[in-house]
């Protein structure tokens, strides 16, 4: 399972739009800084055997109106869904 | 409401990217993690990648890094990873990563031909020292060789400093640094004295303008990159200038796009300090006081073997020798520049020259500029290192914040192990250098040798001949990267040790000088490494190692910025790191094997001894004990070479290695560091380190405690504090194309691989997405070669040939006469093809220029 956090710039008045342009991709969800330009960005898998995650940071770089990705976050522990579920209960 | 475990960590995430963007989200109810919620022990390392020096933090559970973070509070990367921190904690786990050391044997004994077998450390150091043992009496003190790395930590490299020079009293050790930073080595110690950057990286903060040359600093140095670009779009009037010989991702910022044909850059450098005197825009003060004016020797051949027409056709090969002159004779030296001739030379348009010599000419900007590898290899790249200082110094801006001639370095340690700690053939810790008997002498008494032990660069202490094992004079001792692969294809060297880093991949003319002398019977090869890589497949014997992390450790980045971390994890299998393989392996070898008589003789108590109880059991590396290692939150880290030696080795090593530079009476000021313990929990500090005090801008007063009051500025590397402006010319490339060989062969990196791969081809994702290396050209140049976009293509050079598929879209855009190969790809080496030329002062390869033809494959 992979889940990282990144920071995406845009100029501000492009961050809605690029926000729409951004969830677009699977697994990926923007959860706020639309308005100043600065997109607390989202992505992860589903724990496919090789993950989409890396690709997907790569997309993003390509988006149109993107200035620049930086990644601050990542996990990466191998669990089963069997034990998070455990975990949680 | 209970989160479920994914919800949690995502939750963790985006607060992290939210405090370090400095963004409000009122939805996030739940603040990061404290420590122990989820399991995860955090803790600092620096990056294993790149010369930037990232602080990352590392997630460990149950013994796994199964998390990272970049480290809010670390002032390099303020948080902030490149996308390749995304794969700092898989490359610790690839899927080959070797496990025991192995030797190819036949019937149960070492033979060169026979297939790789499981042996134990005890029989792999045996075999490795009875073979290392008689090459060095037999052959002399270039009889055996070891090539290191700036990824070395730094007590590795200090240690493997000492094993090779003051155990087997041999200066054939260089670190693949050679082939990366040596230039900018010369030209520093040329200019100042003294090595490395005189500014640090708050000059992305500072600068007005920047200028690249010869630097993709967008995929190679994202962190610094996007400090760059916050500076570019915040600050009103500030520029970027790009100067490369094809566009890359930079470009897309670039105020000052310019496209250089290769080796111009030397004309370009010198019309613009002509423009500078032209214009009378130099700062005169500044000249006047701190700066003495110079002309070098010029036709100095491209460091090829002696034989090669090339270097018979040269007037001066070889020769660094610059002169005095006054500064009349100096502008005049440069008046030959005009914008025509270096418009001419470059392909530049002279309104591009004009407006970014004009930039550097304005008293009111602050200029900073910034050159990797484009700069370095280059078989003028002394020279060319030093045109830039010619630069900054006829303005003076040098030295103080956003003026800044800034050299970037492409390994995490290429600064704090390879240059700082000394493992090139010619050097010492601290600056020191074999050339000086004073330098050997200081550094003897360090290490309680024997005056006399380290092997000086001609073989002669005191006026005498220095006497050897061999029985024969020593003699000639120096020996760089290049010139070792030529020695063990002549078999003069026999014992090969490259240790973390991948020569065989990495080094030009691979067919032609490498791979003959690795796979001749009478040599012995050793490769240390995590992975399989091609150096390991052409070794005789492979040692597994523990790498980054999984052991304590400490880099030194481009700014001097000296970094640790703790032991986060466990090497896999029967791994150990370099260091305690260096340490181990002087077990195996009496000072008897290695020393004559005459040396013994002068300490007498050493009789009998092995290297390893000479050099590290000395009564200073083995001074502290063993002990707990905790961060300050209680947690417990594990170390395995305390507990496998018995003492605090890193502690140890590191403590000596201070006595070189932060005790009175040292040879030379101006590289004080700070206790060991002090880093353990600092996120680095540059040198100088004062009275705990970091210094940010060395030679200017009021920032560097090194410069007397009233002086302004001193470049007290040099004894008249003066810096060093010297004059090169323009002289070709060693190569051109010509008829039949008719475009330009530039290889580098690209962002997804660092390096030669060894560990980012490790990871399935970073793989799939960039599997294998092509060939960068222009749609015009594939089209006359009928291939387009896509079309394998056979790239021949008068040396090899490979094939690898056309990219005519790619993130690379050629000129119609010029070709990039990245040469990450192992299954496709690109230095089949490349000319083993080298800078003829620093003998740092040019991997950016040689012919090739391209035809259909």
């Amino acid at each position: 399972m992979n889940i990282c956090s990144l920071v995406v710039h845009t100029q501000p008045e492009k961050g809605a739009i690029v926000s729409q342009r951004l969830e677009k991709f699977t697994g990926v969800e923007v959860h706020g800084g639309t308005d100043v330009g600065k997109l607390i960005v989202t992505i992860e898998d589903e724990g496919e055997e090789i993950s989409p995650v890396s690709d997907t940071m790569n997309a993003l770089r390509d988006v149109e109106g993107v200035v620049s990705t930086v990644l601050i976050y990542h996990y990466g522990g191998e669990e089963s869904m069997e034990e998070m579920k455990r975990e949680v209960n | 409401m209970k989160l479920t475990r994914r919800e949690f960590i995502k939750s963790n995430a985006v607060a992290a990217a939210a405090s370090v963007a400095g963004v409000t989200l009122p939805t996030i109810t739940t603040a990061a993690a404290a420590e122990g919620d989820d399991g995860i022990r955090w803790d600092k390392a620096a990056c294993r990648y790149c010369g930037t020096g990232c602080s990352v933090l590392m997630g460990v559970r149950d013994g796994k890094v199964v998390a990272s973070q970049g480290d809010p509070d670390a002032p390099v990367n303020k948080g902030l990873q490149c996308i390749k921190g995304y794969f700092l904690p898989k490359i610790l786990y690839g899927a080959d990563r070797l496990t025991q050391p192995m030797l190819r044997k036949t019937n149960g004994k070492y033979d060169k031909n026979g297939k790789f077998e499981a042996v134990s450390w005890d029989e792999a150091f045996k075999t490795m020292a009875e073979k290392w043992v008689a090459a060095r009496k037999a052959k002399g003190a270039k009889g055996v060789g070891m090539f290191g790395s700036g990824q070395w930590t730094v007590w590795e490299g200090y240690a493997a400093a000492k094993l090779m020079k003051a155990g087997f009293r041999s200066n054939s050790l260089d670190p693949n640094a050679r082939h990366c930073m040596a230039s900018a080595v010369g030209a520093f110690m040329r200019a100042f004295r003294i090595d490395e950057p005189m500014g640090c990286y708050d000059d992305l903060e500072h600068a007005d303008v920047f200028v690249l040359w010869g630097a993709n600093m967008a995929e190679m140095h994202p962190i610094l990159w996007s400090r760059l670009t916050d500076t570019r779009l915040t600050k009103k009037g500030c520029e970027v200038h790009v100067l490369s010989t094809y566009e890359h991702r930079c470009f897309e910022l670039a105020d000052n796009p310019i496209i250089f044909k290769p080796q111009s850059d030397l004309a370009i450098a010198n019309y613009i300090a002509n423009y500078i005197i032209q214009t009378k825009s130099y700062n005169k003060d500044f000249i006047g006081k701190h700066v003495n004016f110079n002309k070098t020797t010029t036709d100095i051949g491209y460091g090829l073997r002696p034989e090669h027409p090339l270097q018979k056709a040269a007037k001066n090969p070889n020769k660094g020798k610059f002169n005095k002159i006054a500064f009349d004779e100096f502008a005049k030296l440069v008046s030959e520049y005009t914008v025509e001739k270096a418009s001419k030379i470059s392909g530049v348009s002279k309104k591009k020259l004009e407006r970014l010599a004009k930039v550097y000419a304005d008293p009111k900007k602050k200029v900073s500029s910034y050159w990797t590898m484009g700069m370095n290899q280059h078989t003028r790249g002394v020279w060319m290192n030093g045109l830039v200082y010619n630069i900054h110094l006829l303005m003076g801006k040098i030295s103080e914040p956003g003026n800044s001639p800034f050299s970037l370095t492409g390994q995490p340690s290429a600064c704090g192990t390879a240059r700082e700690v000394g493992t090139f053939t010619h050097r010492l810790p601290a600056d020191l250098v074999v050339k000086k008997d004073a330098h050997c002498k200081f550094a003897e008494k360090v290490w309680k040798l024997p005056a006399g032990t380290i092997p000086r660069h001609n073989g002669m202490s005191d006026k005498a001949a220095q006497s050897d094992i061999s029985g024969k004079p020593m003699g000639k001792t120096l020996i760089h990267a290049v010139a070792m692969h030529r020695a063990l294809k002549d078999r003069k060297m026999n014992c090969f040790w490259v240790m973390c880093n991948n020569n065989m991949q990495a080094a030009a003319n691979m067919n032609e000088e490498s791979l003959p002398g690795w796979r001749d019977p009478a040599n012995f090869i050793t490769v240390t490494d995590p992975y399989p890589t091609v150096s390991a497949q052409a070794a005789d014997l492979v040692l597994p190692t523990s790498m980054w992390i999984e052991k304590e450790g400490a880099y030194g980045n481009a700014e001097r910025r000296t970094q640790f971390w703790r032991q986060q994890v466990q090497g896999p299998g029967e791994s150990r790191s370099d260091l305690w393989q260096l340490m181990e392996f002087a077990k195996y070898v009496k000072v008897e094997d290695v020393w004559p008589e005459d040396l013994i003789a002068k300490k007498p108590e050493y009789a009998g001894k092995t290297l390893y109880d000479v050099l590290f059991e000395n009564g200073v590396v083995n001074k502290f004990p063993k002990q707990k290692v905790t961060d300050d939150r209680g947690n417990e880290y594990g170390n395995d070479e305390m507990d496998y030696f018995g003492y605090y080795v890193q502690k140890g090593l590191f403590e000596e290695y201070r006595l070189f530079n932060s005790v009175p009476g040292i040879p030379k000021k101006g590289h004080e560091m700070a206790e060991f313990e002090v880093y353990h929990k600092a996120r680095g500090l540059r040198w100088p380190v004062i009275d705990g005090k970091e210094t940010l801008w060395r030679f200017r007063e009021g920032y560097d405690p090194h410069v007397e009051k009233g002086s302004e500025v001193q470049f007290y590397g040099a004894k008249d504090n003066k810096a060093n402006i010297i004059f090169g010319p323009y002289e070709p490339a060693a190569e051109m194309p010509d008829k039949e060989y008719n475009l330009w062969l530039c290889t580098g990196r690209v962002l997804e691989h660092w390096h030669s791969g060894s560990m980012t081809r490790r990871v399935p994702e970073l793989y799939r997405a960039v599997p294998d290396a092509v060939v960068f050209m222009s749609k015009k140049a594939a089209k006359k070669r009928k291939l387009r976009n896509g079309s394998m293509a056979k790239i021949i050079s008068r040396r090899g040939e490979i094939v690898c598929r056309v990219d005519t879209k790619g993130r690379n855009k050629v000129p119609d006469d010029l070709v990039f190969i990245p040469w990450f790809d192992a299954g496709r080496l690109v230095n089949k093809l490349t000319l083993d030329a080298t800078d003829p002062l620093s003998k740092e390869t040019d991997y950016k220029k040689c012919a090739v033809k391209i035809v259909k494959a």
